[in-house]
């Protein structure tokens, strides 16, 4: 055969890639390519037609040049002709060009849909496996719309050949994924099956993916290839010694697809071949040939897998954990590689954690000597897998000491599971403490925000470690050079708690403070702006320091220092030490109180980073670049913290940033300043990562301050949480669709608030009770909540609000709801004519000194004033004909968003209020209602019709009524339920 | 699923790319980019696998040529790297001694072996031999050798 390899080609492509490869520069390529570009534009714009070798050829070169990196214009449609050509290279070209020049030109589409279709039909088994390649190529909507339905006859029928049946069973998957709402499931479904059971190995394999696919989709259709896949799996042919790899591998993938095989039988069976894999893989190996090994393995690792899923066989699982800890010291590379990566799952099944701890001293080995940075990575995220209570410690002492030699360009993810499982499994927090201050010191510089922030949030929140936190940061900062971080978690701690270590004469008033200032020349300007407001801090804690810090604040290199922050801050920093009495200064600049609890953001930093341990090279790029620009956003937060102190007493150009335009004159100042100081440190460290969005009670401030341009705080937009009502949470479309069919539940929850929701509707009218849960343990204050209707609603419901809270009676002017405790608020509704928008609920209140403002939809709806009817047949049909003018009817056709469960379906027709007439619709698979909506003002009947196609997951929805505004929306209520 | 198929040299030349999802151009070039570097940079007899994005990457050294392809996570690494072995086979069974140049000067080739082995990113038939006879089926419908030496040369 090599003799044919090279005779058959073409030779003008072949002198045309040698001058290509002999082109000594670029522009000489570019030269020769445009060159060769002309002469084929020419060619095929002649007057005299090409016979079907050149265009092949030109069509090629065309090819190459495109491979080549560059772009091609022109071509197509000589391409597409070469497809109708009954010379099997030109139209084996021609499609080798659109597989990989056409993605979804739509003129040409039609073209290539045509002879495709032409080759698909013309029973010539090499024409329709290359028509079937280029459908799988090109992968279009379009292509999916001509073949969806074509394809599965074709993988079906009984006399296509084997060859044709492989590629029908891809092309069909390809079609699957990319369309599926076009491959209809049907009769074809449940012989593919049982293509499981063909004679022809390349038949099954090819349909295994398929099957796998369509049962990860229907798992219920495709069940009985439960057990044709164990039986087909302890047969068939080797490779390299071994037992059909790629076969079992597929198998066993497929049966991943599902739960443990109910039937006893398949399951015995199905342990058996499991074991038997597990034994293979002691015995000595058939093969020297490193294909022997990876395709025993592979089939190893893929019923390890199985094992895993079940997570159901004690003893399997412990055996697959022993097999893992063998290659863990295999001297193939690949195999410690995958072994550690399985062990990770492995991990958290409770059957086996226990005994992958066992080989903690290994992994940590792995960690030390392997030679190569994506095993040591591997091992790294095993450590922090198996660290539980028991191991934290040695494993964290391991992964800091492995730190010290990093690669670069894993380090930063190291620094965020150390200060997690720090955080998560700290007993006592000197240690956490301890581990956090170690890790600025080793690798400062992957210390991201998110970690310094925390560990100043753990020690504010926790009083028993923040002597020791004082302490042991001043011993940090006593080392000659240390990390920038550090000097900022020293200067935050010191200026909060410096005077728990002040009464040792060697970490007196002045010491930290010359400490402090020995640094403050090395540091950059944010980490200069948070030492200033450490001063300031210092005044208040030891008036003894008082002279010397205003003389350094006097300076010129402060007062008039060329940064508009840090001049800013000092000039109202000396002036607040100098005109405040010692009370006010005491108020204004008093401790931090607690942070809210949340999420830790560094968890959440992680959780971005896709996948545990998945970094790359661009990747970490991007989480600096990203970690860049947060960083003057995130810094300016949690030093505009402690800035917000001195705005308070003199307002400045910058008091807008800090929220304080609708705050607290300055002698009132002192329960909101400090707390406020909180909320703004919070809001900028959550939006830090921006992953906590869902967790943030939405107030505007955080919308702002991310908008917020680091470094100019001139022209940076006033960040205030508007005192206006807030307008409508993003997610309120959503909350009220869930209460279209249901009356009672939990209409929302944040990280501060719960708010649970019951009503009740008699004729035009309706009660709804709103349960308000403080989740916290502090106050709420000010706590108040309108209602409004928006626009039109308003001439047709009254609401009538009364508020009825728990604790204040007496007092309903002074609304406050103590942590832990719910409120009631009753609030009674009338309809007064149809209406489309809910009314809108808007919720004020004061937590830990922060304004909260967001509103809510209140779940009423029109259907609530729905009356069943119940009705006949023949009446049903009369009532529907005499609603048959064009605009009192609205239909929808959507997909199914949920399971097509009858009984679940009844339940949701139930709850929209209407009655549910059974022997109505000739089709007992559809659905019909009728009802009559109840308004002061008059009554509209409303008929309704959902025919459900389980096949195509689809849902036709009709409604009639006797008001055109009704059918519509009750239609779009509707839509989104099923 | 395979997601895609790369074969480069040593100096990063790009020799053989096949996507088997439709991908914008400019995150191809991105992707060529990325792995080449990646894959280039990576010392002899380091294991095989890579994670990259959600991807895993397996990838391996033929002589002056690296296969290099890019896995969903749930696929099996062993496995793939048999594949790249398999499609090596055929490439050599055909050529007889395979090097980069009968790649560079046959790529139409190449890809139709791959198309014989490989579709939608699975694997269509596993059996060398029958991938090898439909090959050689369809070589048997090219021309002669005789009809290719009196073709013009441009």
């Amino acid at each position: 055969m090599p003799a044919v390899s090279k005779g058959d080609g073409m030779r003008g492509l072949a002198v045309f890639i040698s001058d290509i490869r002999n082109c000594k520069s670029k522009e000489a390529e570019i030269k020769r390519i445009n060159k060769e570009l002309a002469n084929i534009r020419s060619k095929f714009k002649g007057d005299k037609a090409l016979d079907g070798y050149s265009k092949k050829k030109y069509v090629c070169k065309l090819l190459f040049i495109f491979l080549l990196g560059h772009d091609i214009d022109f071509g197509h449609m000589e391409a597409v002709n070469l497809l109708s050509s009954n010379k099997y290279t030109e139209k084996q070209i021609g499609y080798l060009f659109i597989s990989v020049l056409v993605n979804s030109n739509s003129e040409l589409i039609r073209l290539i849909n045509n002879a495709i279709k032409n080759d698909l039909s013309s029973r010539n088994p090499t024409f329709m496996c290359l028509a079937l390649h280029c459908i799988a190529n090109v992968g279009s909507r379009e292509m999916a719309e001509a073949f969806a339905g074509e394809i599965p006859r074709i993988l079906v029928a009984g006399d296509t050949m084997d060859s044709v049946k492989q590629s029908a069973a891809l092309c069909l998957l390809r079609l699957y994924k990319t369309s599926p709402d076009l491959v209809l499931m049907g009769e074809w479904t449940s012989r593919v099956v049982h293509l499981l059971n063909d004679q022809h190995m390349g038949v099954v394999t090819a349909a295994i993916s398929l099957i796998t696919c369509l049962s990860q989709k229907n798992p219920d259709e495709f069940k009985t290839c439960v057990s044709l896949a164990v039986s087909r799996l302890s047969r068939d042919y080797t490779y390299y010694f071994v037992p059909a790899p790629w076969l079992s591998c597929k198998l066993l993938r497929l049966l991943q697809c599902y739960p443990p095989p109910e039937d006893g039988a398949v399951k015995g069976r199905l342990v058996e071949c499991l074991e038997t894999i597990l034994n293979k893989a002691q015995e000595p190996p058939k093969s020297k040939k490193v294909q022997h090994s990876n395709a025993k393995n592979a089939i190893l690792f893929e019923a390890i897998s199985l094992i895993i899923h079940y997570d159901s066989e004690p003893n399997l699982l412990v055996r697959a954990c022993n097999q893992l800890g063998q290659f863990l010291q295999h001297r193939e590379t690949n195999l410690r590689y995958l072994a550690l990566e399985s062990m990770c799952t492995l991990a958290s099944s409770e059957f086996s954690h226990e005994a992958v701890k066992t080989h903690i001293e290994t992994v940590i080995n792995a960690l030390k000597t392997e030679r190569d940075v994506s095993v040591r990575q591997r091992a790294a995220d095993l450590l922090y897998a198996m660290c539980d209570r028991s191991n934290a410690k040695q494993i964290v002492a391991e992964m800091l000491s492995y730190l010290e030699t990093a690669d670069y360009s894993i380090r930063e993810e190291m620094v965020l599971k150390v200060a997690i499982l720090a955080e998560k499994y700290a007993v006592d927090y000197s240690w956490y403490v301890d581990t956090i201050l170690n890790l600025i010191r080793i690798a400062g510089d992957y210390v991201s925000e998110e970690v310094w922030y925390r560990v100043i949030q753990i020690v504010i929140n926790r009083d028993d470690v923040q002597g020791y936190a004082a302490k042991t940061v001043f011993e940090a900062l006593q080392a000659p050079a240390c990390h920038e971080n550090m000097v900022k978690v020293g200067g935050y701690i010191l200026g909060e708690f410096g005077n728990l270590i002040a009464g040792d004469p060697r970490s007196s008033p002045l010491v930290q403070f010359n400490l402090l200032h020995s640094k403050f020349h090395l540091c950059s300007v944010p980490t200069r702006a948070l030492l200033l407001s450490a001063y300031i801090k210092f005044i208040n804690l030891f008036p003894e320091t008082k002279s010397t810090i205003q003389e350094v604040l006097r300076s010129d290199s402060q007062i008039r220092n060329s940064d508009v922050e840090l001049q800013q801050r000092a000039v109202e920093y000396l002036k607040l030490s100098s005109i405040a009495s010692t009370d006010v200064l005491a108020t204004v600049l008093e401790e931090m109180p607690p942070f809210p609890e949340r999420e830790s953001s560094i968890l959440a930093k992680l959780k971005k980073k896709k996948g545990p341990g998945a970094v790359s090279v661009n990747e970490l790029e991007e989480g600096k670049r990203e970690g860049g620009e947060l960083n003057g956003g995130g810094e300016r937060g949690a030093d505009n913290s402690n800035m917000a102190a001195s705005n308070a007493s003199t307002p400045s150009p910058s008091a807008d940033l800090l929220g304080l335009r609708a705050g607290p004159p300055v002698n009132a100042a002192a329960p909101s300043a400090g707390s406020l100081l909180v909320d703004v440190f919070s809001e900028a460290g959550a939006n830090d990562d921006g992953f906590l969005r869902d967790l943030e009670p939405p107030t505007e401030s955080s919308d702002s301050l991310l908008a917020e341009g680091p470094g100019d705080s001139d022209s940076a937009p006033p960040s205030v949480v508007s005192e206006d009502p807030a307008a409508p949470l993003p997610e309120s479309n959503e909350l009220l669709n869930k209460f279209v069919c249901k009356n009672n539940g939990v209409l929302f929850e944040n990280q501060l608030l719960q708010i649970g929701i019951k009503s009740e509707y008699r004729q035009n009218l309706g009660r709804m009770y709103l349960f308000y849960g403080n989740k916290t343990s502090v106050q709420f204050l000010t706590f108040t909540t309108t209602v409004t209707c928006p626009g039109e609603l308003q001439s047709h419901i009254l609401f009538m609000c009364t508020f009825k809270k728990l604790n204040v009676q007496a007092k309903p002017v002074e609304p406050l709801i103590e942590g832990g405790a719910q409120v009631q608020q009753v609030i009674n509704i009338e309809c007064l004519g149809d209406f489309c928008d809910a009314p809108l609920l808007n919720i004020k209140f004061r937590y830990g000194g922060a304004l909260q403002n967001f509103s809510l939809k209140l779940p009423v709806t029109i259907n609530k004033f729905f009356q069943p009817t119940e009705m006949a047949s023949n009446d049903f049909f009369q009532r529907w004909k005499q609603l048959s003018q064009p605009q009192q009817e609205a239909q929808k056709i959507f997909k199914a968003s949920h399971g097509m469960d009858t009984e679940v379906i009844k339940a949701k027709l139930l709850g929209l209020g209407m009655a549910l007439l059974e022997n109505v619709d000739p089709n007992p698979e559809n659905f019909v209602c009728a009802g009559v909506i109840q308004t002061k003002a008059q009554q509209v009947g409303s008929l309704l019709r959902l025919e459900p196609n389980s096949q195509a997951q689809m849902y036709r929805l009709t409604v009639r009524s006797s008001k055109d505004t009704v059918s519509q929306r009750l239609c779009e209520l509707l839509a989104e339920q099923f | 699923m395979m997601h895609f198929l790369l074969l480069f040299s040593r100096q990063g030349k790009l020799r053989l790319q096949k996507w088997f999802l439709p991908l914008p151009e400019r995150e191809r070039k991105k992707i060529v980019k990325d792995m080449t570097t990646m894959v280039l940079a990576r010392k002899p007899r380091t294991c095989n696998f890579l994670h990259w994005k959600d991807l895993k990457i397996v990838y391996k050294r033929y002589a002056s040529l690296y296969f290099c392809c890019g896995l969903e996570s749930q696929d099996n690494e062993l496995l793939a790297l048999e594949i790249l072995h398999r499609y090596v086979e055929l490439l050599d069974k055909y050529f007889g001694n395979v090097c980069e140049l009968d790649i560079i000067f046959n790529f139409e080739k190449a890809y139709f072996i791959l198309d014989e082995f490989l579709m939608g990113g699975e694997i269509q038939e596993t059996s060398k031999q029958s991938v090898a006879k439909s090959i050689e089926a369809s070589d048997m419908l090219q021309e002669t050798m005789e009809e290719y030496m009196s073709k013009p040369a441009f």
